[in-house]
């Protein structure tokens, strides 16, 4: 009877084992992947670069030319920079301060303008007509080499 | 009575030649005896100095003589307000507007206190209501003093001036929301009630907006007066140029002009303007359109097309907002999108103030933009939000298989025991 049970489990042992080191082989193998792919993901940046409103850097200088401007993203708002027609840099906040729709240059009269209810801005950000009632929060402008460096304060 | 005002004179003249004997008048200032008389007066001819050392006209050394005339100098009242030699009183109506533009109408005299100064405030003012009315004899309307005070006259920089832009609604309204003043003339009082639930009072005293229009801006200061029909759309327009731009070119300029309806004003209110909601526009009973439009015409059809674009617009941009909002408060990186929303916000206004143009296809374009914009945004936030599913689901599995692991092996460590046992 003992010799008989002895026979047979051999035959049994292996595919038990086997199993086993299947399951524990795969269970390794997918622990490894499961790990690995979030710090892949991690160690790639995103397209769109998390947003910095301390400061921007808002263009190159070389690219700007007199009497233009151009819209740059400040963190989640855009800004406007411009470069006056005495090539002096300058810097705002692009959100027309009535309701808020994006300002732009406009060349023929050097100034900054709102299309949506033609408010104006001088070139210090000041609002001299149409309904913007306050001016345009001006930035701080630094060259970092051909950099236009933009920030806050 | 006559025993005070001698005892009064002969007081101040006390006073006056004390004042003279030592000093305290001062080399520079001019003798006032006026002055010194009338801050101990009573009633309207009462004075009190504080309120004439804040005049404008103190500031810049001008005296009561250079109004009223007469000589300060003199002791005796007989002398000092002698009419002979020049003495005016306090003169009202036709009079104290020429006694006031003795000064402000003479542009080299203005020139040496303030160079940019007008001085055109009297002919203007004969534009006035309130100045034609004077000249037919009614000597009840407003004059310079009415709105400037007397004695304590601040500049309009002055935010104590009653012609401060803060000011200048309670300064109109001493009159116009007089019932009784305002009867005879049988204009309602209701103005300045309104004006202070308006958008335009709010933009004033709430945000400090100086800028914001207050009763002068519309009706003019010296030259005060209601605009005509015909011109409404230039006095809104001072400020609001793009609407009366798209309005003077639409179809609704010629109509209005035939049935004499004063433009803006007819849809927006005068007085008491509030911020304009989506809800005027359509053609349900509520709407403004419906007032005149009916089902079949044009102006029915546009007004319909009109309200559905930017009902379609605002319900994509806020739809898109929702998916974004989710998306960033899953942690998801969605800054971009959420970005380009200020673009798709800004189209809704320039499709707001297309409305003007009262041309459904002229709307359309900016509409449709703005569409285009928040279809992309809201893309965007259901592929985050299809990510974060999956980054999810990845979890879930990787904590079965680590499950499974852990499983297996408290299964090898017993199996490797029964072993060890075994030999």
């Amino acid at each position: 009877m003992n010799s008989e049970n002895k026979s047979e489990a051999p035959v049994r042992q292996p595919g038990r084992r086997t199993f086993l080191n299947l399951l524990l082989s795969t269970s390794i193998g997918a622990s490894a992947v499961a790990i690995l792919y979030p710090i892949l993901n991690y160690l790639i940046p995103p397209k769109a670069g998390e947003p910095t409103t301390a400061s921007v850097v808002a263009g190159k200088a070389s690219e700007l030319k007199n009497n233009s401007g151009v819209i740059f993203r400040f963190g989640n708002k855009p800004g406007i920079l411009v470069r006056t027609p005495d090539g002096e840099l300058r810097a705002f906040s692009a959100i027309c301060t009535h309701l808020e729709c994006t300002v732009q240059y406009k060349k023929d009269t050097s100034q900054i303008w709102c299309a949506c209810h033609n408010g104006t801005y001088d070139l210090t950000g000041k609002n001299v007509s149409g309904p913007p009632p306050k001016p345009l929060e001006a930035y701080k402008v630094n060259l970092r080499g051909d950099e236009v460096v933009v920030s806050k304060g | 009575m006559q025993t005070f005002l001698k005892f009064l004179r002969g007081f101040t003249e006390g006073v006056v030649l004390l004042g003279l004997l030592f000093g305290t008048l001062g080399a520079q200032e001019k003798p006032n005896t006026c002055l010194e008389c009338h801050s101990m007066l009573e009633g309207s001819l009462q004075i009190p100095p504080q309120k004439w050392n804040a005049d404008i006209h103190k500031t810049k050394g001008l005296g009561c003589a250079d109004c009223h005339g007469g000589d300060p100098t003199q002791m005796d009242d007989q002398k000092a307000m002698n009419r002979a030699k020049g003495f005016v009183g306090a003169p009202q109506g036709a009079a104290l507007v020429q006694m006031c533009g003795k000064c402000h109408s003479d542009a080299a005299f203005m020139k040496k206190y303030n160079p940019s100064l007008r001085v055109d405030q009297v002919s203007e003012y004969f534009t006035s209501v309130h100045g034609k009315r004077l000249k037919t004899g009614d000597q009840n309307v407003a004059t310079c003093i009415s709105c400037h005070g007397v004695h304590e006259i601040r500049p309009v920089s002055d935010p104590r001036a009653r012609v401060y832009p803060t000011n200048v609604a309670d300064t109109c309204g001493a009159c116009h929301s007089n019932d009784k003043l305002m009867a005879p003339y049988k204009i309602k009082t209701h103005q300045k009630e309104e004006y202070q639930l308006s958008v335009h009072y709010e933009a004033l005293m709430k945000k400090g907006d100086l800028s914001a229009p207050t009763c002068n801006s519309c009706h003019g200061n010296h030259g005060a007066a209601p605009p005509g029909v015909g011109s409404v759309t230039n006095v809104c327009g001072q400020c609001h140029s793009v609407f009366a731009d798209l309005f003077n070119k639409s179809p609704h300029k010629a109509a209005f002009n035939q049935m004499g309806l004063p433009a803006c004003v007819y849809c927006h209110g005068n007085h008491g303007i509030k911020h304009p909601e989506d809800t005027l526009l359509g053609v349900d009973d509520k709407t403004l359109c419906s007032q005149c439009h009916t089902s079949g015409d044009p102006g029915f059809q546009q007004a319909q097309t009109m309200r559905q674009a930017i009902d379609q617009l605002k319900n994509s941009i806020a739809s898109s907002e929702a998916v974004l909002s989710e998306a960033e408060h899953k942690g998801m990186e969605v800054s971009q999108p959420v970005y380009d929303l200020i673009e798709a916000r800004q189209d809704l206004t320039k499709a707001r103030t297309q409305v003007h143009a009262f041309n459904a296809a002229s709307l359309q374009v900016f509409v449709q933009a703005g569409l285009n914009i928040t279809h992309r945004a809201t893309e965007k936030g259901h592929q985050a939000l299809a990510e974060y599913q999956f980054r999810r689901k990845g979890l879930a599995i990787s904590l079965v298989v680590i499950l499974i692991v852990i499983v297996g092996l408290y299964f090898k460590i017993r199996q490797v025991d029964r072993r060890s046992n075994g030999e």
